[in-house]
C-alpha cells in the first residue's frame, strides 16, 4: 500500500480544495500517510489506498466510504482521542493520530465480525422477545452487549477541558448554506441594505457547484454560461466583497430554536445566531439504494464519488457500475469516465432512455452501456466490491433478467432527501411531493424563507432563483427593501422554470425485492435490514414514530439522513398508505454531532467571596462552599472558637447576608404583607426578626429587618437566598401594586459579627457611640463611625452573645477586620467560622432555613407562633398557615440532649419502639458547654413535649434522648440583653 | 430461547371504538396502559384505552428510565419501592424483556448540605429495608473511575449515596409490554384517539367525547401527565399542577466505561451509559413552565457543562439528539392517584413530575384496585387530592432534587 500522496492523485483541477504545494503527515493505525494541505482524513486514506474506513455497529461489517459529506455512519473514527469523528470531513493536520474503532484487534481483521454469522439470530427486536428467562440471563446478556456495543472509546487520557469560546452574533438575514441558492440570498439581501450572515459547514463556498461537471453549464444572473466551480467562484468572490455580509466557513447549524435562535458550530466554539429572518438553504442529502449487500466497500453515493474527484483529485476505483434513479449519477459516470475509470454500465429505474440528457448522451457516444428501467439487485464481494448484478424491472418489480458486471465501484443514486431538519424545528408543514419524490414545505414560518435544493428541486437555476426571491421577501420583510416592483415577475419566472423542470422525468423510486437477499441494509448506522423494517410492520409497529422506536431507524449518528427516506418508503408500502400520511420522525437537534466540550462553552464558575476574603486565606481558614459563597468553615478548632465566643470575644465574617435596602411610601405595607410578622409598627431605630413563608404558608428564609427611618428598611437574609428574596419582592409588589425600591446592596456592604462578653468593650474603643446596655438595647440599630468608617450596627444575636453585627461599606471591610482584632488582642478575640457558628447557634435553638426546616415545615412547627400575625390582614401564606395552625398532627421541630455519649450525624433518623422512622435529626453537635450530642430533631407532635424520651437511630442502633423545648444555653436570653 | 426472540407476533390488534366500556383510560403511556393491564387482571371486561398520539409518546418514550427507590419521605420510598420490585419480575410478568438492568445509582454530594440530604435519604432507606448506603470518595472512584476527587476543584465530591437495586430499563418496551399484556387480555388500544371533552349527567361522568366520536363509560381514568391540568379544565376542577418541560440528550454510542448512574443534585445533571453505548444525560427542568416539546439551546449547553463538571474525561463525546418531554409537577413531588370531590365517576393519575416512569407498574396495580374494590391501598393513602387542601403534604423534593425546579 502506498503512501506517496502523489501517485494516485489526479491531474490537478482548478478549485479543488487540495493545496498540492504543501504536504502533512498524519498516523492511521501507527502507520505515517501522506496527505496535502486541504484534504480529509478520508480523502487521503483512500488516496492512499485505504478502503476499510470502519466496521459496523452490530454485525462488525466491513465499511468503506459512503457519503463522504459527512453524513454517514461509515467513516467514523478516533481523531487524537477523540471518539466518532468523521473522517471525510475532518481536514488533516500534521501529527494528526487517527485510529479506527469498533473492531479487535484491527479493522482489517475484527474478529466480532464472527456476530455477523449469526444475523438470523438477531432479527428487529430480538432482545425484547427473549433473554429474561431466569432473569440472571439478562444480567449476563446485559454485560456482554454491553461489551460488544458502542463504536469509539472515551478518551480516559484526555486533559483538563479547554474552555471554549460561545458568542452571540445578530443579522437581519441570517442564510444557512453557502450553495448557489444560499449565496444568492445573502447577496439579494445584502445588495438590498440588510446585515446578512451565511453560514456554510464546507471551507469554501458553492455547495455542490464545486464538484459540478464542466457539462452541467451554469449561467449566473445573466451572464455568459460558466462552469458550475467557476460559478462557485464568481459568487463566493462577490460575497466576499460584500461588507454586509458576515461568512462563516466550516461551520454547521446544528439545530433552530425558539425565536429563530440558530445553534451555529464554528471551529472556535459554539455561535448563536439569532436572524430576524432565516433563510434555509441547505440542500439535500443523496441516499442510498437499498439491495442486496449494499454496505460492501466501494459501494459509494454518487455525489460522494464526484467529490472524491472533483474535491480532493482521488480517483476511486478502476472499473465502475452505477445505478441510479435519476439524473445526478451520469455525471458520476462522466467524471469517473474522465478519471480515467472503465464504467460497465449505467443502470437506471427509470422506463426510458434519457435522451435530453447531455450526460446521456455522451456517455452513450463513448460506449458505455446505458440500461434503462434496470434496478440493482446485489452487489458481489465480501468485504470490497468486486461486481455486482442488475435486473429489468418488470410490472411488479424485478424480473428474473439479470445482468452481471464485474467492478470494483459501484456508484448509486436513490435519490435525494432534502436537509429539511431546520425547517422542521421551525415549524413547517410539509407534504409528499411524487414528482420530485421528495416532502417539500408547504407552510412556513413567517420569518423562516427556503431556497435551492432542500425544496426538492435539484436544479441551479431554480435554486438562484428561489435563493434571490428569499433575500428579496427577507429584505423587504426586516424593512431594508421598501417595495419591489420586480418581485412578482421573479415569482413568475420561477414558477414557469418549476413547471418546465416537473415536466421532465425525473425519479423512479427503486423497487425494494426482500427476496434479493438477506443483507440489504435500510440503516446503516445500527445494521437494521430492510427484512427488519417489514418484520417490524407485521408486529404492528404501523406508526412511524413506533417503529422507528422498534427498529432502532434514524436513532443512530446519522439521525435518519441516510435512512430515513427508504424507511418511511417500506412503511408506507406496507401498510398501503401514502407518504403524506407516514409522515416522518422528529428531527431534533443537534442536526450535526457536537462535542459536550463545544456546548459547554467557556465553563466560567462564579462564586462569591467577601471583601474580607484574603484575610481568611492569610489566616488559614478551611474554605467551605456554602449557597454560592465561599467563607470560612473554621480556623482549625471550631470548638475553641465556640468556647473564645462564649468566654471572651469572637468576631467571624457575615457578609454573606444577603442585604435587601427597603425605601418608598409603600415599604411598611410591603414587608407586613411578605412577612408573616408585622413591620409597619416597627419603630424606627428597631430589629425585628422576620419570617418569609411561601404561598402555603411554609418558611422560605428568615432574617432581621431593621427600620432606619419611617420609609426606610434595612433587611437581611439568608446567605443563598437573596436573589430569590429579592425576586420575591419585587413579583409581589409588582402584585400589590405598591410604591418602593428595594436594592440588593449585598455586595456593597461588609459585614462582621462580634459578639461574646467582652465585645461591648472591644467595640468601644473604636467608636463614640455609646454601647452601654441602656443606650443600646438588644434588638436596637444606630448608625454613626466606627474605627472611623461610617456603620450601621445592629444589636442582635445569633450566636447567644451580647454582639453587634458592624455593617460597613466593602472597601473598608478589611481595615474594619484588622481593627477590631487589634482591638480586641488584649481579649485573646478570635476569629470563628461557620462551623462554630452553627454550633452557638444550635445552643440558643437560632433555626437555619432548610437546614432545620424542609419544603413543609411552617413558623408553627419550629415554636416560632409568635412571628405569624393573623391581626394584620392578608400577607402571603396566611392560608396555608391557618391550616397548619388548626392541625394538631404536624410534625414539631424540638431540641434533644442525648441520653449517652453519643453524637448523632444531621440526617440520622428518629424511630418508634419498632425502629421505624418516624422523625428526623436535622441538626446534630457535640456541646462544648454541655459535653454531650444535642441538636434539632424533627418529630410526630405527640412526642414534642418537653422531657420526652425519643429513640435515634444512629451508628446502627437506637439510643435514648431527651425532648427540650427551651435553648440549652441561656434560656431566658439575659446575656443577649447584656 | 433462539426459538423465542425469532418469534414474530402481532403486538396488539385493531378495533373500533365501542359505544361504551366498563373503564375509559385516558393516555397510553406506562401509567395508563399499567392500570388498564391491571384491570383487566382483576376482571374488568371491558376497557379502553385512548391516546391522542401513538402509544407512550408522551412522558412514557420521552423520560430517561431510571428505577430507584432511595427515596425521602415513607410515602415515597415504599411506594417506589414496591414498583422497584414489581421492575424485577416484569419482564417475566408480560412475558416482554423490558431490558431491566440494576446497574445501581450513584448520587452525589458536593457540599456538606447534600451529604445531609443524601443521610437523611439513606436512613430511612435502610431502616424501610431498602438499600442505600453512604459511601466515601474513594469509593465513589471505585465504582466511577472517571470521577474527579481532586479537592478544591468546583464542584468536589464529599460522598456519595450509592443505591445498588437501582437500575435502567428500556421506557418503550416497557410501554409495549404493558399494550401488549393488556391486549391479550381484551384491553382495547386506540392510538391517534383525542379526548376532547368529558360527558356528565348529574355530576357522574358518563364517558368522553373523542374526535372519533362520543363513547360512554362508567369509570374515565385520567393517566395524561402533563396534560392533566387539560383534563381538570374540561372537568372544571383544580389540580396544584404546574407543567415544566425538562431536557434529556444522549450522546453517540461509546464502548462501555460506566457501569452505573450517576447524579448530582447540585449540578441538576445526571449521567448514565446504556447497554448500546450512549451515554444518557439529563437533569433540571426548563426555568419557565411550558407545554411546549421544543428543546432549548440554554439547557443544552447547561448540561454539557454540568456533565463535564462531574465527569471531566467525557468532554470529547458527542451529542447526538436532544428531547424535550413535559412534567406535571405538583408543590410536594408526591404524585396525585384518586377520586375527585365531587365528581363520580372519575380517578385521577398524575402528578408524575421526573419519577413517573418508576412508578408505572405500581401505580397502575394500585389505581386498579382502587377502582375494582372501591377502597383506596394503604400504599397510596397518603397520594390524594385533599392533601392539598387539608395541609397534609408529602416533601418529596429532596428526593428528585437533580430534576427539581431551580
Amino acid at each position: 500500500m502506498t503512501t506517496d500522496p502523489r501517485s494516485p492523485r489526479l491531474d490537478p483541477i482548478p478549485l479543488e480544495l487540495i493545496d498540492r504545494s504543501k504536504t502533512v503527515e498524519f498516523e492511521f493505525n501507527g502507520r505515517p500517510v501522506q496527505a496535502y494541505e486541504g484534504d480529509t482524513v478520508g480523502s487521503a486514506l483512500y488516496a492512499s489506498g485505504v478502503r476499510i474506513f470502519s466496521r459496523s455497529f452490530k454485525y462488525h461489517r466491513v465499511r468503506g466510504m459512503l457519503c463522504v459529506s459527512g453524513n454517514c455512519p461509515n467513516c467514523l473514527m478516533t481523531v487524537d482521542g477523540v471518539p466518532n469523528v468523521r473522517a471525510c470531513v475532518q481536514r488533516v493536520e500534521q501529527g494528526m493520530k487517527v485510529k479506527g474503532q469498533n473492531a479487535w484487534p484491527g479493522l482489517e481483521r475484527d474478529l466480532f465480525s464472527v456476530i455477523d454469522r449469526f444475523r438470523w439470530a438477531l432479527p428487529v427486536g430480538f432482545y425484547y422477545k427473549g433473554l429474561y428467562r431466569p432473569r440472571a440471563l439478562w444480567n449476563f446478556s446485559a454485560s456482554l452487549i454491553r461489551r460488544l456495543a458502542g463504536l469509539g472509546s472515551v478518551n480516559l487520557d484526555a486533559e483538563e477541558h479547554r474552555s471554549k469560546h460561545r458568542s452571540y452574533a445578530h443579522a437581519d438575514v441570517a442564510v444557512v448554506g453557502g450553495g448557489i441558492a444560499g449565496m444568492s440570498a445573502a447577496l439579494e439581501a445584502a445588495e438590498n441594505g440588510g446585515r446578512v450572515t451565511l453560514v456554510d459547514d464546507q471551507p469554501t463556498l458553492g455547495g455542490r457547484l464545486r464538484y459540478g461537471s464542466r457539462h452541467q453549464l451554469v449561467n449566473v444572473d445573466g451572464g455568459g454560461d460558466v462552469t458550475p466551480p467557476e460559478a462557485a467562484y464568481l459568487l463566493a468572490s462577490r460575497i466576499a466583497e460584500h461588507e454586509r455580509i458576515e461568512v462563516l466557513s466550516y461551520s454547521t447549524v446544528f439545530g433552530h430554536y425558539e425565536g429563530n435562535l440558530l445553534g451555529v458550530r464554528t471551529p472556535h466554539g459554539i455561535v448563536h445566531l439569532r436572524g430576524r429572518h432565516v433563510v434555509v438553504a441547505t440542500g439535500a442529502q443523496e441516499v442510498p439504494l437499498t439491495f442486496e449487500r449494499n454496505d460492501l466497500s466501494g459501494v459509494t453515493l454518487s455525489t460522494g464519488i464526484r467529490r472524491l474527484i472533483n474535491l480532493y483529485g482521488v480517483k476511486p476505483g478502476n472499473t465502475a457500475l452505477v445505478v441510479t434513479t435519476n439524473d445526478e449519477a451520469y455525471y458520476a459516470a462522466l467524471d469517473m469516465l474522465e478519471a480515467g475509470m472503465r464504467i460497465v454500465a449505467v443502470a437506471d429505474t427509470r422506463p426510458e432512455y434519457r435522451s435530453d440528457l447531455e450526460a446521456a448522451t455522451i456517455l452513450r457516444s463513448k460506449g458505455v452501456l446505458i440500461l434503462p428501467n434496470y434496478c440493482m439487485v446485489r452487489a458481489e464481494g465480501t468485504r470490497t466490491v468486486i461486481g455486482g448484478v442488475v435486473a429489468e424491472i418488470g410490472p411488479d418489480g424485478m424480473t428474473g433478467n439479470e445482468r452481471q458486471f464485474d467492478c470494483d465501484t459501484i456508484a448509486m443514486s436513490g435519490g435525494f432527501q432534502p436537509s429539511t431538519a431546520l425547517l422542521h424545528q421551525a415549524g413547517a408543514t410539509f407534504m409528499r411531493d411524487f414528482d420530485v419524490d421528495a416532502e417539500i414545505p408547504v407552510k412556513l414560518p413567517e420569518s423562516v424563507h427556503v431556497a435551492g435544493d432542500v425544496t426538492a428541486f435539484h436544479d441551479p437555476t431554480i435554486s438562484a432563483m428561489q435563493g434571490k426571491l428569499a433575500g428579496k421577501e427577507a429584505s423587504l420583510a426586516v424593512g431594508a427593501l421598501a417595495s419591489d416592483t420586480k418581485l412578482s415577475d421573479l415569482k413568475h419566472s420561477l414558477r414557469e422554470s418549476i413547471s418546465a423542470y416537473r415536466r421532465r422525468l425525473l425519479i423512479t423510486p427503486a423497487p425494494v425485492d426482500l427476496a434479493a437477499g438477506p443483507r440489504q441494509f435500510v440503516c446503516y448506522c445500527e445494521d437494521v435490514l430492510a427484512k427488519d423494517v417489514v418484520q417490524g410492520v407485521e408486529e404492528g409497529f404501523r406508526d412511524v414514530q413506533m417503529l422507528k422506536r422498534y427498529s432502532t431507524v434514524t436513532m443512530g449518528p446519522c439521525q435518519g439522513k441516510m435512512c430515513h427516506k427508504r424507511f418511511t418508503e417500506i412503511l408506507a408500502s406496507e401498510t398501503d398508505s401514502t407518504l403524506t400520511e407516514v409522515g416522518s420522525t422528529t428531527s431534533r437537534p443537534p442536526i450535526q454531532p457536537l462535542t459536550l466540550g463545544e456546548l459547554a462553552g467557556p465553563m466560567h464558575m462564579a462564586f462569591k467571596r467577601t471583601p474580607i476574603h484574603h484575610r481568611h486565606l492569610q489566616a488559614n481558614a478551611k474554605i467551605a462552599e456554602t449557597g454560592g459563597w465561599h467563607r470560612p468553615h473554621s480556623y482549625g478548632d471550631p470548638l475553641a472558637e465556640a468556647r473564645a465566643v462564649r468566654t471572651s470575644v469572637g468576631i467571624i465574617d457575615v457578609g454573606t447576608l444577603g442585604k435587601l435596602d427597603i425605601q418608598g411610601k409603600d415599604a411598611p405595607e410591603l414587608l407586613d404583607f411578605v412577612y408573616t410578622h408585622r413591620f409597619s409598627d416597627l419603630r424606627p431605630g428597631r430589629v425585628r426578626y422576620g419570617v418569609l413563608t411561601g404561598d402555603n404558608g411554609t418558611i422560605m428564609d428568615d432574617g432581621t429587618v431593621a427600620r432606619l427611618a419611617d420609609d426606610h428598611y434595612y433587611v437581611t437574609t439568608s446567605t443563598a437566598n437573596v436573589e430569590a428574596v429579592e425576586q420575591w419582592f419585587q413579583w409581589w409588589m409588582a402584585d400589590r401594586e405598591m410604591c418602593a425600591h428595594v436594592t440588593n446592596v449585598t455586595s456593597g456592604y461588609s459585614v462582621i459579627n462580634i459578639a461574646g462578653p467582652n465585645a461591648r468593650a472591644t467595640l468601644a474603643k473604636l467608636t463614640d457611640i455609646d454601647l452601654s446596655p441602656a443606650k443600646f438595647r438588644y434588638m436596637r440599630v444606630k448608625s454613626g463611625d466606627v474605627a472611623g468608617v461610617p456603620t450601621i450596627l445592629l444589636k442582635i444575636g445569633f450566636v447567644g452573645e451580647s454582639g453587634w453585627e458592624v455593617h460597613c461599606p466593602a472597601e473598608y471591610g478589611e481595615h474594619m477586620w484588622d481593627t477590631l482584632l487589634a482591638a480586641g488582642d488584649e481579649f485573646g478575640i478570635q476569629p470563628f467560622g461557620v462551623e462554630a457558628q452553627r454550633i452557638l447557634r444550635l445552643e440558643k435553638m437560632h433555626i437555619i432555613p432548610s437546614q432545620d426546616t424542609d419544603l413543609l415545615t411552617t413558623p408553627f412547627d419550629v415554636g416560632a407562633d409568635w412571628v405569624v400575625k393573623f391581626d394584620k390582614g392578608d400577607f402571603v401564606g396566611a392560608g396555608g398557615l391557618r391550616l397548619a395552625r388548626d392541625r394538631g398532627d404536624r410534625d414539631k421541630l424540638v431540641g434533644f440532649v442525648m441520653s449517652n455519649g453519643v453524637v448523632p450525624h444531621d440526617g440520622d433518623s428518629v424511630v418508634d419502639e419498632a425502629n421505624r422512622p418516624i422523625g428526623r435529626i436535622t441538626s446534630s453537635r457535640l456541646s462544648p458547654t454541655m459535653g454531650k450530642g444535642f441538636g434539632y430533631a424533627r418529630v410526630p407532635a405527640g412526642l414534642a413535649s418537653e422531657g420526652k424520651t425519643i429513640h435515634i437511630w444512629a451508628e446502627g442502633s437506637p439510643h435514648d434522648a431527651k425532648v427540650t423545648l427551651s435553648p440549652f444555653y441561656d434560656p431566658e436570653g439575659k446575656r443577649l440583653r447584656e | 430461547m433462539v426459538f423465542q426472540i425469532l418469534r414474530k407476533e402481532e403486538f396488539w390488534r385493531q378495533a373500533d371504538l365501542a359505544p361504551h366500556y366498563d373503564v375509559v383510560i385516558i393516555g397510553g403511556g406506562g401509567h395508563g396502559l399499567s392500570t388498564a393491564y391491571h384491570l383487566a387482571k382483576l376482571g374488568v371486561k371491558r376497557v379502553a384505552v385512548l391516546d391522542k398520539s401513538y402509544l407512550g409518546a408522551g412522558a412514557s418514550g420521552r423520560n430517561t428510565a431510571i428505577i430507584r427507590s432511595n427515596y425521602l419521605t415513607p410515602e415515597g420510598i415504599a411506594f417506589m419501592n414496591a414498583s422497584l420490585k414489581l421492575y424485577e419480575q416484569l419482564a417475566a410478568e408480560l412475558n416482554l424483556n423490558v431490558l431491566f438492568s440494576q446497574i445501581g445509582r450513584l448520587d452525589i454530594a458536593h457540599t456538606e448540605s447534600t451529604h445531609f440530604w443524601l443521610r437523611q435519604r439513606v436512613e430511612y432507606n435502610r431502616l424501610m429495608g431498602v438499600d442505600s448506603r453512604l459511601i466515601e470518595p474513594h469509593v465513589v472512584k471505585q465504582l466511577v473511575p472517571q470521577i474527579d476527587l481532586r479537592e478544591g476543584k468546583p464542584f468536589p465530591i464529599v460522598g456519595a449515596l450509592h443505591h445498588p437495586p437501582a437500575g435502567v430499563a428500556r421506557h418503550d418496551g416497557v410501554v409495549w409490554g404493558y399494550a401488549r399484556a393488556a391486549d391479550r387480555l381484551g384491553v382495547e388500544l386506540h392510538r391517534f384517539t383525542e379526548v376532547t371533552g368529558i360527558t356528565r349527567e348529574n355530576g357522574r361522568v358518563t364517558g368522553v367525547e373523542t374526535a372519533k366520536g362520543r363513547v360512554g363509560a362508567d369509570l374515565v381514568v385520567s393517566a395524561t401527565a402533563g396534560w392533566t391540568s387539560t383534563i381538570a379544565h374540561m372537568l372544571d376542577f383544580d389540580v396544584p399542577i404546574v407543567t415544566y418541560p425538562l431536557p434529556a440528550f444522549v450522546t453517540e454510542p461509546l464502548k462501555p466505561f460506566m457501569h452505573t448512574t450517576i447524579s448530582s443534585g447540585e449540578l441538576h445533571t445526571y449521567v448514565y451509559q446504556t447497554e448500546r453505548g450512549e451515554l444518557v444525560i439529563g437533569g433540571g427542568v426548563d426555568h419557565y413552565p411550558s407545554y411546549s416539546h421544543k428543546s432549548t439551546l440554554q439547557m443544552l449547553e447547561e448540561l454539557a457543562a454540568n456533565a463535564i463538571r462531574l465527569l471531566p474525561k467525557i468532554r470529547d463525546v458527542k451529542v447526538l439528539r436532544q428531547w424535550t418531554g413535559i412534567c406535571d409537577i405538583t408543590p410536594d413531588y408526591a404524585p396525585i392517584i384518586g377520586p375527585v370531590d365531587g365528581i363520580d365517576g372519575f380517578i385521577l393519575n398524575c402528578g408524575w413530575g421526573t419519577w413517573g416512569f418508576k412508578a408505572a407498574p405500581i401505580s397502575g396495580k394500585m389505581t386498579a384496585e382502587l377502582i375494582t374494590t372501591g377502597q383506596t391501598p394503604e400504599l397510596i393513602r397518603s397520594f390524594d387530592l385533599n392533601r392539598f387542601h387539608e395541609g397534609r403534604l408529602i416533601n418529596e423534593r429532596a428526593a428528585a432534587i437533580a430534576a427539581a425546579i431551580h
